[in-house]
């Protein structure tokens, strides 16, 4: 194998590219995940209704919002309450309130979907959901960047498989069209061992330790390279705005293994396909 | 010279209880009335039956062409045949699967006439090869490959790529190959056709040592030198057919 030693270098590198890009897309949507939990944290649901709800009535409302959708809690406002926390909102100029009565607001629910992301990317249908049920006049819900979010990482996800499947086809298929190009090089030695009484496993272990070899070193060195570029961006786009906002952080180790892991397992699996035309007696 | 190392050979491919596999005088080949016809219609071999026994020399000689090489072919299961049966040791090996093969051809040796050997491999890596497949300690492989060295004059020759080898010393060391497993079944195609007289007398020593541990040793040549007058069976082939046996 050491005569293809440029071929063995460039695939190995193409595993490294592989295992950057999808690693790449994948660290963004696990932190859009953690961001999305954030948003979630603060984002609810606000549904004005047209009046006083009894306690038998508040239960029903309650049923048929759960019905729909599982929420973390469902906060039934008066009007009071409501005027009192819209005085605390304007703080030093709640005076704009003092002649004012709290009946000009409406009894309202202010629901608190759960804090993860399917909730969240569903909040739109959720919200017209809420908006046909009886008595209600009106619904708010956090503003239209939360279903731009969400669009995002719809998106953000077909990426993530996309890149995905190049990577399992550039391990498999690459590693699997390298072999066989050094194995075609090697045909008369293969051919020899044969007529020798080569077993399978004979023939078949260097190349599958080679294709191993092929996903530890580019698996490893696309993570690392994931590991700099992250750093890199950390380092340079730090100081106020966006990357303040939110904190960002890198795969977790047992995701950065999973990665390897599979590199590896596609890598090993396009040697075995390389080897199999070989090993016909 | 080197401590001769090559043990009793025996059949591993099909488990057989031992009294019988090592019995000199079995049945080690079976052909009978086997039919090779390569596409599109030629005919190499044609209704050939013999027996080889154990611990037994078969001459094969005939024209070029005859179908010696063919024969050969079959017996190692690098060829299958158009028709009939060819049997090793009891079994019938067009029926092998490929495991089973593999272990009917790590016990047969085979010098090939165009001696396949891997040129840019030593002489002595070209040799090891044969016992590496079949898993033998580096002891022993060591051990083994000096003492054919030795005996085939080519121990200076240990490190020298095999390609740069002249053509007498390349069919040495597909001889020393194709005996280094001591292999119960041996099958020589013109062994000594790139030989002088007197590396022709060491092959034909290394053979027949082989040969008195039990192996069964079949050889095709034009070789005169190598059969006349000996008390070995000789087939004749001509155009595909055996027509004499003496």
């Amino acid at each position: 194998m050491l005569q293809s030693w440029g071929v063995q270098l460039m695939t190995m590198l193409t595993v490294t590219l592989s295992v950057l890009i999808f690693s790449f897309f994948f660290l963004i949507y696990t932190n859009m995940i953690h961001v999305g939990d954030k948003i979630g944290g603060e984002l609810r649901l606000i549904v004005y209704l047209e009046s006083e709800l009894g306690p038998q009535q508040q239960d029903d409302l309650k049923k048929k919002i759960t019905s729909f959708r599982k929420v973390e809690r469902i906060v039934f406002i008066s009007p009071e309450e409501a005027f009192a926390q819209l005085g605390k909102q304007l703080g030093t100029d709640r005076d704009v309130l003092e002649d004012l009565d709290a009946s000009f607001l409406p009894y309202s629910v202010e629901i608190y979907p759960h804090k993860n992301l399917k909730d969240l990317t569903h909040i739109k249908e959720f919200s017209d959901y809420l908006e046909n049920l009886p008595d209600t006049i009106k619904v708010q819900y956090g503003h239209g960047w939360v279903e731009r979010f969400g669009y995002f990482t719809k998106l953000l996800r077909f990426v993530v498989i996309i890149s995905g499947f190049l990577l399992i086809l550039t391990t498999m298929f690459m590693v699997s069209s390298t072999l066989r190009l050094t194995l075609y090089a090697r045909q008369k030695e293969l051919k020899v061992l044969r007529y020798l009484g080569a077993t399978n496993g004979y023939i078949e272990g260097p190349v599958l330790l080679e294709g191993f070899t092929l996903g530890v070193l580019g698996a490893t060195s696309g993570l690392f390279a994931l590991f700099f570029l992250f750093q890199w961006i950390k380092s340079h786009f730090s100081g106020p705005g966006l990357m303040n906002l939110f904190e960002i952080n890198f795969l977790p180790w047992p995701y950065c293994a999973i990665i390897l892991f599979c590199s590896v397992l596609f890598c090993t699996f396009g040697s075995l396909l390389s080897i199999r035309k070989f090993l016909k007696i | 010279m080197q401590e001769n190392t090559m043990e009793k050979p025996t059949f591993t491919f099909q488990p057989t209880p031992e009294d019988i596999s090592t019995q000199t005088g079995a049945v080690m080949v079976e052909l009978v009335k086997v039919t090779k016809i390569y596409p599109p219609d030629v005919v190499a071999l044609r209704n050939v039956s013999f027996t080889a026994r154990r611990g037994e020399i078969i001459f094969l000689t005939g024209a070029s062409g005859a179908g010696k090489s063919t024969l050969l072919k079959l017996l190692c299961r690098q060829e299958r045949p158009t028709k009939g049966l060819i049997e090793i040791n009891g079994t019938d090996i067009n029926k092998l699967k490929s495991a089973a093969t593999q272990r009917l051809r790590q016990n047969i040796g085979v010098a090939y006439q165009d001696f396949r050997l891997l040129p840019r491999q030593s002489v002595y890596q070209n040799i090891a090869m044969a016992m590496e497949v079949q898993f033998k300690s580096v002891k022993e492989i060591r051990q083994r490959v000096t003492e054919l060295l030795d005996k085939l004059s080519l121990i200076e020759k240990r490190n020298k790529p095999a390609g740069k080898l002249s053509r007498g010393e390349q069919q040495r060391v597909v001889i020393a190959r194709a005996v280094a497993n001591a292999p119960p079944l041996l099958l020589a195609d013109e062994p000594t056709g790139n030989l002088d007289s007197n590396t022709t007398l060491l092959v034909m020593g290394l053979f027949h040592e082989l040969n008195e541990s039990g192996s069964a040793i079949i050889i095709a040549t034009h070789d005169k030198s190598i059969y006349e007058g000996s008390n070995h069976r000789q087939f004749e082939l001509h155009q595909g057919e055996i027509t004499q046996i003496t």
